[in-house]
């Protein structure tokens, strides 16, 4: 368990890892816009590009990027394999009931994959790059407006880094759970789906006991400290735009301009591809 | 000798920004029946080695072999492994997870393959050595009974499948000075009658000076004495370590700066009756 990586910060020093948080969730809500924008091939490989720009600056071994695509290659696989099998238009190649695989179902599985690995892999690049702390401080200054709507911001905002703060006390805790029940003889990687689901149940109830048990000192250490959520509160790390996110809303921009270019057919310029 | 470590390493999340090194080069071998102590400061260790006598962490560098089941080999036999290595770790009591208490002791003799009526005797024996009473306590949730019960309950989880080894990672945390006399008391008496071998992991020197007649002391993920108590506490630096002194050996070390010597001591007990010789007074005694 305690490899497990979807996505946790992944301490480095790189221009991604300086960046303002704002600046990498805006850039990464402008990403994933893009990608739902690509109509054909080529805006898949500016996208592609990009991407792997992005990693290559952040400085993130590219082994450690690819591990968060390994936990959602299920559902990808899934997709693919029913928009194989069930796309309707196009030209069939092999046809048996309503199982039809045609040249255009084929060029949309690939592309609907593709859209859902750069999707995973745009934000993980955030998560990657950002601590828990930034990243709720960031969404907290970004979800300000909301504020006009009565929208209790600050308190979403600290429960968002309370529940990411928790994340790797639980992968821990879960870690000592199952070695104790190990220990005790418990075998947790064999036997059908059902077996191992009843396998879990001694690592998930001590799990939810300690969770809630957690809640509570919380909340009382936060009473104790007459902590509330009121708008008076500072903050000892103030985010600050700097030169690095000007590069980074330039190079997010041309991007955005290039992909969308590029679905208005670059001025007929280019050879039509799928 | 039951249990054989040579050249142990472990390194955590090797080649990421995470990798720790957590033991380098240990080795050391325990012969059945004695009782060792493990001590050394927070992060030194202690409890990545204990996890590799349960076979909990895959061994990569290294030999370990327990009770003749050798861990380096491709598959070793676990359940053999961890059938007569029982292991209590920290705050045992947040691992009871059955809806009763005779659900939660059997569970182990039941995962190594003991039928239902050979878990029930197990269970009942089991519980009646840690000291509580079987027929009031095995229908009530684990969840309802108090700290030292539930102590004593997740104890008896362990011994219920009868290990010859029993590890203990700070078997005394988080008692009251009542509860961790009673503890240790009960630990002794396994010793004697139950168990044949008791490792016990523990930041407190005292427990350590009173029931260990070995103390590994390990220091930066390294073995760095392998002695009696008496040897450690009074001729190694232990207070370089990271450790405290025993209360008895401290009070022998500041007499002795104030030019009374007494014999090195280790339990209280025993440092009232040197001191009722010293004085050469029968009568107090």
């Amino acid at each position: 368990m305690r490899d497990v990586a979807f996505g946790q910060y992944y301490p480095t020093d790189s221009f991604i890892h300086r960046l303002d948080p704002r600046t990498k969730l805006l850039a990464s809500i402008v990403y994933i816009v893009a990608i739902f924008l690509c109509v054909d091939y080529y805006g898949y490989a500016v996208c592609f590009a990009f991407l792997v720009m992005m990693i290559l600056v952040s400085r993130i071994p590219v082994k450690s990027v690819l591990k968060t695509v390994k936990a959602v290659l299920f559902v990808v696989l899934i997709t693919v394999v029913i928009n194989v099998l069930f796309y309707s238009d196009g030209n069939p190649y092999w046809e048996w009931w309503v199982i039809r695989i045609t040249d255009a179902g084929l060029i949309f599985a690939s592309k609907m994959a593709m859209r859902l690995i750069f999707l995973v892999i745009a934000t993980s690049l955030v998560t990657l790059t950002t601590t828990p702390m930034n990243l709720t401080d960031g969404l907290e200054s970004l979800m300000t407006p909301l504020k006009l709507i009565r929208f209790p911001v600050h308190d979403v905002a600290i429960i968002m880094s309370i529940a990411l703060r928790f994340i790797p006390s639980f992968i821990e805790e879960i870690d000592k759970i199952m070695m104790a029940q190990k220990a005790r003889g418990a075998a947790f990687d064999n036997g059908g789906l059902i077996k191992r689901a009843k396998a879990l149940l001694p690592v998930l109830i001590p799990l939810f006991v300690s969770a809630f048990r957690r809640a509570d000192e919380l909340a009382m250490a936060l009473d104790a400290r007459c902590y509330n959520a009121t708008d008076k509160r500072t903050k000892m790390k103030k985010l600050t735009l700097t030169w690095r996110d000007a590069v980074a809303a330039l190079a997010t921009a041309i991007f955005l301009a290039a992909v969308i270019l590029l679905k208005i057919g670059f001025f007929g310029l280019l050879p039509v591809i799928p | 000798m039951q249990i054989e470590v040579k050249d142990l390493s472990c390194v955590y999340s090797e080649k990421t920004p995470f990798e720790k090194r957590a033991l380098t080069d240990v080795s050391f071998s325990v012969e059945a029946g004695q009782s060792v102590g493990i001590v050394g400061c927070t992060g030194s260790g202690k409890s990545t080695l204990i996890q590799h006598l349960n076979g909990l962490i895959k061994l990569k560098t290294g030999k370990v072999s327990v009770l003749d089941i050798d861990l380096s080999a491709k598959k070793p036999d676990l359940r053999a492994l961890r059938k007569g290595v029982g292991m209590l770790f920290q705050y045992p009591e947040y691992q009871l997870f059955a809806d009763t208490v005779a659900a939660d002791v059997k569970f182990g003799p039941q995962n190594f393959g003991m039928t239902k009526e050979e878990a029930e005797d197990a269970a009942r024996e089991a519980v009646a050595l840690v000291g509580l009473d079987y027929d009031e306590i095995k229908d009530r949730s684990p969840l309802d009974l108090s700290g030292g019960q539930k102590r004593r309950v997740a104890i008896a989880g362990v011994l219920a499948y009868r290990p010859k080894i029993l590890i203990l990672d700070e078997p005394t945390a988080g008692l009251d000075p009542a509860g961790k006399k009673e503890m240790l008391h009960l630990i002794n008496s396994l010793k004697n009658r139950f168990v044949e071998t008791v490792i016990t992991v523990s930041h407190n020197m005292d427990e350590i000076a009173e029931f260990c007649r070995r103390v590994l002391v390990l220091g930066g993920g390294k073995l760095l004495y392998d002695t009696t108590p008496e040897e450690l506490f009074y001729t190694c630096d232990v207070e370089k370590l990271g450790l405290t002194l025993p209360h008895a050996v401290r009070i022998v070390k500041g007499l002795e700066e104030r030019g009374i010597s007494l014999p090195r001591v280790l339990t209280e007990e025993a440092l009232s009756k040197a001191l009722v010789d010293y004085l050469g007074g029968k009568d107090h005694a």
